[in-house]
């Protein structure tokens, strides 16, 4: 119930890669860019993997589905 | 947690997801999939309330526990089958949807095989 925060910091995380990922693409250094987006994209799935693991322990306890 | 907060998260999600979409379609996809699993956590309470009161009638109306429980696991995998399914479509991938929707029926199918067979089984009797 408290994670709804993480809905601010995913949208967070996601525009600073785009930002981020453009503005080295400014700069020329289109490989960097790649590295900063595939960079954001880790942290954010590495949250969503560890809610979505949370909710399957949820659904299986509340449904009884073992 | 009412249905006006529900409401209100969800649209700021669509708004944020509408964002994301133009720059990063990845994050987007992510972000809608987090506010479905914070919506789901938010109706938990509400949803457990429900199935003890369900099961609690079942037991005083002596029904057997094994159809309420499977009626229960089909409900879930419901649930989880269109929470994945409608993510996917959210992201463009149709074909991945509704192979999560075959799979999903095929399980709920083999699932329901033995109610049937008892209702046949009962029926049978009736007949002379």
């Amino acid at each position: 119930m408290g994670n709804i925060d993480l809905i601010f910091k995913i949208a967070g995380v996601g525009l600073l890669t785009a930002v981020l990922s453009t503005l080295l693409k400014e700069y020329k250094k289109d490989d960097y860019a790649v590295l900063a987006t595939l960079g954001g994209l880790t942290v954010v799935l590495f949250w969503v993997v560890q809610l979505l693991g949370n909710l399957f322990d949820q659904v299986k306890s509340v449904f009884k589905l073992f | 947690m009412d249905i006006l907060q529900i409401v209100g998260l969800g649209l700021v999600v669509c708004v944020l997801a509408i964002i994301l979409r133009q720059q990063k379609p990845p994050m987007a996809t992510l972000l809608t999939m987090t506010a479905g699993v914070i919506i789901f956590f938010i109706m938990m309470p509400q949803i457990t309330g429900v199935f003890n009161i369900l099961r609690d009638l079942a037991g005083q109306a002596n029904i057997s526990m094994v159809y309420m429980g499977t009626i229960l696991k089909i409900a879930g995998i419901a649930y989880i089958a269109d929470f994945g399914s409608q993510i996917c479509r959210d992201a463009g991938e149709n074909a991945l949807a509704s192979k999560i929707e075959f799979a999903a029926k095929i399980i709920v199918l083999v699932m329901a095989v033995p109610i049937i067979v008892a209702v046949l089984q009962s029926l049978i009797k009736l007949v002379p």
